[in-house]
């Protein structure tokens, strides 16, 4: 069952291999996909089976409503992402998983998984010494806190004490910044 | 023109990508992407960059999540192959339901009240067995019980015809022996027959002293004044059915004598322990 080869689509391929229901398409997806998923899930859910879990959660769920996603309205890794993030913070204010009492402090999650995991980049992308210096700390935060975490921006506005508008400028600008970057 | 500079400027784009608008901003973004190709492109652009973002803080899960996950969608992907019905609901509805049959409840129910009645029955049945086999230890204790007293009966008529065998029978000569001056109380009554030689002795009407256990009567016959044993018997028990005793036979006799000897009889009387006498 383990490929050697990663099988990799451009994503016209993978979305009509998937709309198709072709074995292929899902494991292109798996291997093109799955780390960055799990990279969102991980700084949501700390606990890795719990982890885990919502990742197959997270796929079964592409797979089964594939329907739903259009490519006029978007790329398929932000509806992917979406679904994932919010898999993930259904399963963290879940009752079981409150009882559980495996959740940590949010705020904490992000820096706390880099620590634990040395988290593995992905070596292509060797730009993320340029990239931490790319984003002010305060742009980074907020990102972090609505991207990985999953709070609104008026959450994020809440807990860091910060007018929404200012959020929204903070936000706006990071997102420029990765722009600058990654072009 | 200017509106739309100012719409991308105001960050409901990255909102947007970012999952976090109200359900008309949505539509208002998505009704604007398609009508504006600038529109299209700014959003293209910021998703791409949030891709970026993540593919750098991108964690490879442990290699057999990879097959426990492919693993579980295959398996879906099966299911969905050998559905025989149209699905019922979307992909985002619950789908449990496909495939399933409901089975005949009434069936069950009256399997369910067979099984009730059949234990009943047995139960019932246990019951009447029980009940009928006491009866039958019941009837056969009584029926034990009437044979013995049946048989006690036979015994007894038996008896009482030896009994009146031996008073109405003409060929018995019945002699009544009377105590000696030992014992003047004492009286018996012996009966013989010369022809067919029987002698009989009448138990109920025997008047002796009683006697210890190592000794029993013995019953003499004077033949031409010599004492012959013809038996030894014992005083009989208040409750003894006995009611007459056979003798040994003997062809000719005198007179009748008993005397009391040590148990088994003796071969000559003691004649000092002579009780009864009577002579033709």
């Amino acid at each position: 069952m383990t490929r050697k080869t990663k099988i990799s689509l451009s994503e016209d391929q993978l979305v009509l291999s998937l709309r198709n229901r072709e074995k292929i398409a899902i494991e292109a997806l798996y291997d093109m996909y799955s780390a960055s998923l799990y990279g969102v899930i991980s700084r949501i859910v700390i606990d890795e089976a719990v982890a885990e879990d919502v990742l197959q959660e997270t796929f079964v769920k592409i797979w089964h409503s594939f329907n739903g996603y259009s490519a006029e309205k978007g790329r398929l890794f932000t509806w992917m992402v979406n679904i994932a993030r919010n898999l993930a913070i259904d399963k963290i204010r879940s009752k079981d998983f409150r009882n559980q009492n495996k959740n940590q402090e949010l705020e904490n999650n992000v820096t706390f998984i880099d620590e634990q995991k040395n988290t593995v980049y992905n070596p292509e992308l060797l730009g993320i010494k340029e990239l931490v210096q790319t984003l002010k700390p305060e742009q980074k935060s907020i990102l972090d806190l609505v991207y990985f975490k999953g709070y609104t921006h008026v959450e994020a506005a809440e807990e860091l004490n910060i007018p929404l508008g200012t959020i929204k400028t903070r936000l706006r600008l990071a997102i420029q910044q990765l722009r600058k970057h990654f072009n | 023109m200017e509106d739309i500079k100012a719409y991308l400027e105001s960050g409901i784009l990255e909102l947007y990508v970012l999952g976090d608008v109200s359900a008309e901003e949505k539509l208002q973004v998505e009704t604007l992407a398609a009508q504006y190709p600038v529109v299209r492109q700014e959003l293209d652009e910021i998703e791409r960059s949030l891709e970026q973002y993540a593919n750098q803080h991108a964690i490879t899960p442990s290699e057999n999540l990879q097959n426990k996950i492919l693993n579980s969608t295959l398996v879906n992907l099966g299911d969905d192959r050998s559905f025989t019905k149209p699905r019922k609901h979307s992909d985002e509805e619950i789908y449990e339901d496909d495939n399933i049959v409901n089975m005949p409840q009434r069936q069950n129910a009256f399997f369910k009240y067979a099984f009730a009645a059949c234990l009943a029955l047995l139960l019932v049945s246990v019951y009447a067995i029980y009940n009928l086999y006491s009866k039958l230890q019941d009837t056969n204790t009584q029926l034990t019980a009437m044979q013995l007293d049946r048989q006690r009966i036979a015994n007894q008529v038996n008896l009482r015809d030896q009994e009146l065998e031996m008073y109405q029978d003409t060929a018995f000569k019945v002699l009544r022996l009377q105590g000696t001056a030992k014992t003047p109380q004492s009286a018996m009554i012996v009966a013989w027959n010369p022809s067919s030689q029987k002698v009989m002795v009448d138990m109920r009407s025997m008047k002796l002293p009683t006697h210890d256990k190592e000794h029993q009567y013995q019953l003499w016959a004077l033949v031409d004044g010599k004492p012959v044993d013809i038996g030894v018997f014992d005083l009989p028990a208040n409750d003894s059915a006995a009611v007459v005793k056979e003798m040994k036979p003997i062809a000719a006799a005198q007179a009748f004598a008993v005397t009391l000897e040590p148990r088994g009889g003796s071969i000559n009387p003691t004649l000092d322990q002579m009780v009864v006498l009577g002579k033709f």
